[in-house]
């Protein structure tokens, strides 16, 4: 088991290895310079070999690659061409941001979809079977920008009960950290971009679970316990409901990886200064720094959760025992 | 998996965004050839994404149906506009180009627009004369204007290069675009208009009065604020939040013209010496007074770090030196006229005690890695907070010598267009920093208590001629083809009527180096052809263009 688990860390450390150099690659052969954005007297040749030289690409690309790996084991991400910043300070705002509201969005999702998932397949071919199944679908069809558009319209623009988008009314602070939670002007923000967030996302843990709850209702020890004279919601609950959600972890972990590297539309839809808007930012400008840092530490998510996703396994199903022969 | 397989999302996209976007490198149409009597090679015409901007793959499809009238087939290219800079400006690898070239206040003076745009020996990697146009009669004048201090002799020699600068036709003037802006009038009055920045304008931020509300201004944009360093900024949206922070010498006012703003006064000793006196008692946000040194300071420093946005200019320096504690003076290595405009109305003047330091003690190598978190400037606006990506606060400072009459401004980035025009259209928004869709400004011109109009502009759509490429090279062909352009219906259509049909390449709202005889032409298919008749062009049975024999 332990072996496992080391062999597993060093397959993620190698693969995020390998990311780090395709993004490395990526972004500088993409067509286009850093140091010609827009056509400002920036252009001039003297100051293009002036930002070269600031920015550190007049350096051998050999050279900045292995500058930028050995920067990275020390957790070093380098300043941003365009703001000067630190990428550290500018992803540690943008990505809080994003987690806020992918968190109050998949909190919502996870709890809900789980929990509705199981009701759907206890009560399979219901009004609330075929309804939940067919608004679920519909929600996940539709792009998320098109359902956030119609919520704006409607519940922004024409009933005047939201405000069109941003995380706080300009001017007003909502604190920092967690304690934006107990801001009224800020969760009055979150509600609109959460819902349409939670509205896409909402049709993969419920069908899993609605899934993996009928296979498991099939199995005989469900009718052992419906026998032994269980009360239903006790069976429902304890026996298949808990065995059923295995296959909604596995899904999860990946849907929460996917979801934190932000809805780069519903971000644009709703003006949220979050890590989607970041990466589409810094990609467009050419911020080699910012890109590589924003799209690292999404792939790094997702790996990582892929990796605690098959290590909470071993826990989860007591069948799982690795390198072991079943006693 | 139970047969639902995740569908990855955001990552998969971008990769493949990023994939497709390396290999969308569209091979630029292979150099053509001129062949006496043969067909006139097919040509594209590069331009800008309609994510970037949805006027330009519009128009660029217009004028290219336009140009199949005389039997020539020319088709749109709409590509990154990143890609458009790095293939025009810095390769020189395209046939036609159409561009936007704002109105940023640079481009007043007509050294950007006659010189800049013109001499020949501006055809270089990163140069503006991508057209690569050479003529001898357009680079005396142009280097005549700006060695010309005298500004009515000046006018002189900018006037007749507009004429000359017409008939070569090396890029078509295709409209003046109206600065497109809207604000609320239940919330601020006295907005001042100026010339390519519309109610957006300096003269704005300080004039405007709050009627409704805590005084503050909200105002919208569409990007978000990349950069408070004064001395790495690149771009016009940037300086225009600087410079309500740091102050200029000059200003450019809203005619036009600079004026003496932080100099009380100046003089020109001789054409390559230029005496400022500073005025008394201005003081930094800190405390500290403004004083010949600081002027010194900011050039000599900016000068040593080569300061991107005006390392060019600032080249033309010879000494600096101070004369008192108000006074400075400047010399130059040779005449320059349009060093007071764009020059020293545009540079920004730091604090010496705390720029001494830097990079020093801000722990980076180079003034251009820094960050600059609290910004210190001596302007009539004083850096309150800058919540990254989304909004940045500056308060009024009082003791200026123009206090603003606002209580300070809070600049507002949206995500879209269309966010900031709900954000107007509710009222959470005050005024437009720039330009707002012009579709958008329809629907807004409905809404009560919202302004919404379009105010004049020296900058304009353009289309790049390059014309080191046959047919290209051929001024005939060139004059030929402006008269094919349908301006009217591209404004009406694609402008949504907020333009006016381009001439030359000073605008008339800039009232005082516009030469009016220089006039836009009208669409006329049969001019255009009986010019490419009398410079030898034929026609085949396809009715297909061909180069005189």
């Amino acid at each position: 088991m332990q072996e496992y688990i080391i062999r597993r860390i060093l397959y993620t450390l190698l693969t995020l290895f390998g990311v780090a150099t395709i993004l490395f690659f990526i972004f500088r052969i993409m067509p286009g310079d850093p140091t010609a954005q827009v056509i400002s007297p920036a252009l001039d040749p003297v100051a293009q070999a002036r930002l070269k030289e600031a920015y550190g690409l007049d350096k051998p690309l050999l050279v900045q690659y292995f500058l930028y790996l050995k920067n990275l084991v020390v957790f070093d991400w380098g300043r941003s061409f365009t703001s000067s910043q630190p990428v550290i300070d500018i992803m540690a705002y943008r990505f809080w941001n994003t987690i806020f509201l992918m968190g109050a969005a998949m909190c919502f999702v996870l709890v809900a979809g789980t929990g509705l998932g199981m009701v759907m397949a206890w009560r399979r071919g219901g009004p609330l079977d075929t309804g939940g199944t067919v608004t679920a679908l519909v929600f996940q069809s539709a792009p998320p920008f098109v359902t956030g558009l119609l919520l704006l319209m409607v519940l922004s623009y024409r009933m005047d009960l939201f405000p069109t988008g941003g995380m706080h009314a300009a001017g007003v602070s909502i604190g920092k950290g967690l304690s934006v939670f107990l801001s009224v002007d800020f969760l009055h923000h979150l509600v609109l971009p959460t819902i349409t967030v939670a509205l896409y996302y909402l049709a993969t843990p419920m069908l899993i679970m609605r899934d993996s709850m009928l296979e498991v209702m099939g199995s005989d020890f469900i009718e052992l316990a419906k026998a032994k004279g269980l009360a239903p919601h006790v069976v429902m609950i304890k026996h298949a409901a808990r065995n059923a959600l295995m296959a909604v972890v596995t899904v999860s972990s990946l849907m929460v990886g996917f979801a934190i590297g932000g809805q780069v539309l519903v971000e644009t839809v709703f003006s949220w200064p979050g890590m989607g808007q970041l990466m589409v930012e810094a990609a467009q400008s050419h911020d080699y720094p910012v890109a590589q840092a924003t799209f690292l530490v999404l792939a790094a998510i997702v790996i990582f959760l892929n990796l605690l996703a098959d290590i909470s396994y071993c826990y989860l199903d007591p069948r799982i025992t690795m390198g072991k022969t079943r006693a | 998996m139970n047969g639902h397989s995740y569908r990855p999302h955001s990552f998969t996209w971008a990769v493949v965004i990023l994939v497709a976007v390396t290999f969308l490198i569209l091979p630029g149409s292979a150099l053509s050839e001129k062949k006496p009597g043969g067909k006139v090679d097919p040509m594209q015409i590069t331009t800008a994404t309609a994510t970037f901007d949805p006027v330009r793959p519009e128009a660029a499809r217009v004028i290219a149906t336009a140009f199949q009238a005389i039997g020539w087939d020319v088709t749109p290219n709409p590509i990154d506009y990143n890609q458009n800079v790095q293939k025009v400006i810095m390769e020189h690898d395209y046939d036609m180009w159409l561009v936007m070239l704002s109105g940023a206040s640079l481009r007043i003076d007509p050294n950007v627009f006659i010189y800049k745009k013109h001499f020949s020996g501006e055809y270089k990697k990163g140069g503006w004369n991508w057209e690569g146009l050479n003529d001898t009669g357009i680079d005396e004048l142009a280097v005549g204007q700006q060695k010309e201090m005298d500004v009515e002799k000046r006018k002189k020699i900018v006037n007749d290069a507009q004429v000359l600068i017409q008939q070569d036709q090396s890029m078509s003037v295709l409209a003046y675009v109206e600065m497109t802006n809207a604000y609320r009038s239940d919330r601020i009055k006295n907005v001042v208009p100026m010339m390519g920045e519309g109610i957006g304008s300096f003269w704005t931020d300080i004039n405007m009065e709050v009627v409704q509300g805590d005084g503050y201004v909200r105002t919208g944009a569409t990007s978000p604020l990349k950069n408070l360093n004064p001395v790495a900024a690149k771009d016009h949206l940037e300086f225009m939040e600087l410079r309500m922070i740091y102050d200029r010498l000059f200003r450019i006012n809203p005619e036009g013209v600079a004026q003496p703003w932080a100099a009380e006064s100046y003089k020109i000793v001789d054409p390559t010496t230029i005496e400022l006196t500073l005025r008394k008692g201005m003081k930094f946000h800190d405390g500290v007074e403004v004083t010949a040194e600081d002027v010194k300071f900011s050039l000599d420093y900016q000068t040593k770090w080569k300061a991107p946005f005006f390392v060019e200019s600032l080249n033309n320096i010879e000494s600096v030196e101070t004369t008192g504690k108000y006074g400075v003076r400047i010399k130059l290595k040779e005449p320059y006229a349009p060093f007071i405009p764009n020059l020293l109305g545009a540079i920004f003047i730091i604090p010496q005690h705390i720029w001494k330091d830097i990079p020093e003690k801000a722990d980076v190598s180079d003034p251009m890695n820094f960050a600059n978190e609290k910004p210190i400037g001596s302007g009539p606006f004083k850096f309150d907070y800058w919540d990254r990506g989304r909004e940045l606060k500056v308060t009024a400072f009082k003791e200026h010598f123009s206090a603003p009459k606002c209580a300070g401004i809070i600049r507002i980035a949206y995500g879209s267009h269309d966010a900031m025009a709900a954000a107007i259209e509710k009222g959470e928004c005050d005024r437009t920093r720039y330009i707002l869709k012009p579709s958008l400004l329809l629907d807004l011109q409905k809404v009560k208590n919202v302004v919404a109009e379009g105010y004049p502009n020296h900058g304009f759509y353009t289309l790049s001629y390059h014309t080191r490429r046959p047919p290209l090279d051929d001024p005939a062909f060139r004059r030929a083809v402006d008269y094919l352009i349908p301006r009217e219906l591209m404004i009406e259509a694609i402008l949504s009527g907020f333009g006016e049909p381009g001439g030359s390449v000073i605008a008339p709202a800039n009232k005082f180096w516009h030469n009016p005889v220089v006039k836009a032409h009208s669409e006329d298919v049969a001019k255009a052809k009986q010019i490419l008749k009398d410079a030898g062009y034929t026609w085949d049975g396809d009715g297909k263009l061909h180069y005189p024999k």
